[in-house]
């Protein structure tokens, strides 16, 4: 405590002293802009690397055409040429699209009507967070094949309960019609706990006031809702829509692959299973990277406009 | 004695030196002895050796991998490591495709036919002639080599043939009143029957559903079936729509329309647990279940049928497995070479012996050369009736996997997915498929389609 205070009468007596004071500012100022510098730098050096490196290595290579065995060729723009023209491409970006519709409204109700169930003072309400939020934690190829066995056709758990009510020979991932609604039913199961803690997180954040002004003046609950916890959500409604979209349209891999592997008749091949198979299995790095940097182009876009539209999920009076 | 304290500039110097230290050590490994062509051992990456698990027939395997690096070693020369790479086959592991796009391939790995146009296309695979004798070659099957050479030049060294068959389930069998003399031996036979086995839990006839490179492989058989291909081998145009291709398209889409064919595969794909728990009665598949089945299910009964032909064609099936291969970009692609050539293609008693071994005993499946199958006889795995019929009976109707780069395996692929289980039209589906082919065989430059 003394040294601080020491301190402080020095800086001020410092201050007092003129020149001298200034030269000891910029002195102070420059150590710690130093100090800052070493201790970004790792970090720094990690996102060059890692990320930006990668990155412009990526959209550089979308001007190639390569072989996987190290052959390269300088195409222009002959891998977004052959992206136009690609009616596989172009299914995928319908079937993305249609994921996406489906996962990110489904895990924006599931999660925040989860929230408001456990944010209650219910009994086990301990136990009930962490099962919800279980799946989450679990490896997404393990979701996928507990979830196989239990839609698998005819003797899965699933079918059977829906065979005893007359719906036989249901194959959830075998219909062209039923399998993406399968996936997406899956993905909303096991990222509901993720973002169940997110919205809790924003309702906490809510002043209980407001709601006991609110019963004082007679609002019913869901004036209360609709009034109170919706706007006073927008901050945390922005970051769940935002990070939904990002999450959905670059993940879901692992759970595609497991599951269906693109089928049936190619109906949950999403555009990141896409980019997979061109660049892995089929070695078609440079098609893949253009399809990439298409990607990261379009999440950005779609980024900045809900920046834009939400003025970054501010509230309206900021 | 006076002690000096460290100051934070201190702290920041060492961390600098340490991180440059580093940064040096890092940026130096590259060069060190063993990382570069001259020196340390050679690496063979496969999915069998050294094996993690403790299960008696995968530790075998993984012997006859450790034992045949150790010959070759003990007899002075360059040693080989083995590398196992778990999820060897899976489509979702990309360390074979990412080594070799980083110029770090292993120098000897294992590939399927499936893959070989894409190995050799890419420049990687080392022409084996020269290291082997005529009469070595000749030993081969002509069905087992053909898909490994190109221009006369034999860059694969076939360890077996893995035929397909349908396998059927004796308990479903007789359940439904049936015994051997109802085999099926048309596609409508087979249908008719997947429909009357088909029942509670129980799949009729299993067809692969999910696309891939095996699904693929299972199909082309019943194109062949009727005069038909999917690239013809002479003329190197494409075949698939044809009468043939469609009508393999066709029952393809009509065995799961009517039912007698599942959508997706009972138990997980797994052919013992489905037998086991009677989830199927039928199922397309390969000789390697046979080992599957001796091991996990041993008194379970089952049989095996040649896959049925259409009405005025004949029972052809595909002959599957795996071929050494060597990086020519390797480390040394002439001690390698020696290596597999020595392991898997000589005429000499130890390369005999270890195919008698591998396909005789540790492996259980139909060799690939002919002196191997005199040498093991009905011994050993083959006093299996099953494997004496995969053998005597299936492989004399087998041709070799075709080596398709993947633009057809996806042409094709979309064409048996969206028959089958998108209930397409099968002569649009051929012909949609056709187009995609003609119009990449404008441009390919390659080996030649088999």
């Amino acid at each position: 405590m003394s040294a601080v205070t020491v301190s402080r009468t020095a800086g001020r007596a410092r201050v007092g002293s003129g020149g001298a004071a200034g030269t000891g500012k910029a002195t102070q100022g420059r150590r710690q802009r130093r100090a800052a510098f070493w201790f970004l730098l790792p970090d720094s050096l990690g996102l060059l690397v890692f990320v930006v490196v990668p990155m412009v290595l990526a959209v550089v290579l979308g001007f190639f055409r390569m072989d996987g065995f190290g052959s390269f060729e300088f195409i222009g723009l002959g891998n977004y040429v052959r992206m136009v023209g690609d009616p596989q491409f172009w299914s995928s970006v319908r079937i993305t699209l249609l994921y996406l519709v489906g996962v990110v409204p489904a895990i924006f109700v599931v999660g925040l009507a989860l929230a408001l169930l456990v944010q209650q003072r219910i009994p086990f309400v301990g136990a009930i967070r962490s099962a919800l939020f279980v799946p989450y934690v679990i490896s997404l190829v393990v979701v996928a094949m507990v979830w196989e066995f239990m839609l698998s056709e005819r003797t899965g758990v699933v079918s059977r309960l829906l065979g005893a009510v007359g719906m036989n020979d249901l194959a959830f991932l075998g219909e062209p019609n039923l399998a993406l609604g399968t996936v997406v039913v899956i993905t909303v199961w096991f990222q509901m706990g993720y973002y169940m803690v997110i919205f809790l997180a924003g309702l906490q954040d809510i002043p209980g006031e407001y709601y006991e002004a609110a019963r004082i003046d007679g609002a019913n609950a869901w004036q209360r809702f609709r009034t109170i916890t919706l706007p006073l959500l927008r901050p945390t409604s922005f970051f769940v829509v935002v990070t939904a979209t990002v999450s959905v349209i670059t993940g879901g891999l692992d759970l595609v692959f497991v599951l269906t592997g693109g089928g049936p008749a190619g109906s949950t091949t999403l555009l990141i299973f896409y980019v997979y198979e061109q660049a892995f299995l089929f070695g078609e790095l440079g098609y893949a990277a253009a399809i990439g940097s298409v990607l990261v182009v379009v999440l950005l876009a779609w980024s900045a406009l809900m920046f834009a539209v939400t003025r970054g999920g501010r509230f309206d009076n900021d | 004695m006076s002690r000096r304290q460290i100051s934070r500039r201190d702290v920041l110097r060492l961390g600098a030196a340490a991180a440059g230290g580093l940064g040096v050590a890092w940026a130096t490994a590259g060069c060190a002895p063993g990382s570069g062509a001259g020196a340390g051992p050679l690496q063979f990456w496969q999915q069998y050796a050294p094996a993690p698990q403790q299960d008696p027939n995968l530790v075998a395997q993984s012997q006859w991998f450790l034992d045949a690096t150790r010959r070759w070693a003990d007899a002075g020369e360059r040693p080989v490591d083995m590398v196992y790479i778990p999820a060897y086959t899976d489509p979702t592991n990309t360390r074979l495709t990412t080594a070799f796009a980083s110029g770090d391939g292993p120098d000897v790995f294992l590939i399927s036919p499936g893959d070989f146009l894409r190995y050799y296309n890419g420049g990687v695979l080392t022409d084996l002639t020269p290291y082997m004798t005529q009469e070595a070659i000749d030993d081969f099957y002509p069905d087992a080599l053909a898909t490994r050479i190109v221009g006369g030049k034999i860059y694969g060294l076939p360890m077996e043939q893995e035929p397909l068959a349908i396998f059927y389930d004796v308990p479903a069998f007789e359940e439904a009143g049936l015994s051997e003399g109802d085999l099926p031996t048309t596609w409508d036979e087979m249908l008719e029957l997947g429909r009357r086995l088909k029942g509670g839990q129980r799949a009729g006839l299993v067809l692969d559903t999910t696309p891939s490179y095996y699904q693929n492989f299972t199909f082309y058989p019943w194109v062949w079936q009727g005069g038909g291909d999917v690239v013809d081998p002479r003329t190197q145009r494409p075949a698939i729509d044809s009468d043939a291709g469609v009508q393999a398209l066709g029952l393809y889409r009509d065995a799961v329309l009517s039912g007698a064919s599942p959508r997706t595969l009972p138990a997980g794909g797994d052919l013992v647990g489905a037998f086991s728990n009677g989830y199927a009665a039928m199922w397309q598949t390969g000789v390697w279940q046979v080992e599957a089945m001796r091991q996990n299910a041993p008194d379970h009964p089952y049989g095996i049928f040649r896959l049925p032909a259409p009405a005025g064609g004949e029972s052809i099936t595909a002959l599957g497995g795996w071929a050494w291969v060597v990086n020519s970009r390797g480390r040394d692609p002439e001690a390698a070479a020696r290596f597999a050539v020595e392991v898997m293609g000589s005429m000499s008693k130890e390369s005999i012996g270890a195919a008698v071994e591998w396909n005789g005993v540790a492996k259980g499946n139909v060799p690939a050369r002919r002196s191997v199958t005199e040498a093991i006889g009905n011994s050993g795995a083959f006093e299996s009736p099953v494997l004496q019929q995969f053998r005597d009976e299936i492989l004399p109707t087998g041709r070799g996997e075709p080596r398709y780069p993947p633009v057809i395996y996806k042409a094709v692929s979309n064409a048996i997915q969206n028959s089958m289980l998108g209930g397409a039209d099968p002569a649009r589906q051929a012909a949609t498929a056709q187009a995609a082919i003609e119009s990449y065989l404008e441009t390919y430059e390659g080996g030649t389609f088999l």
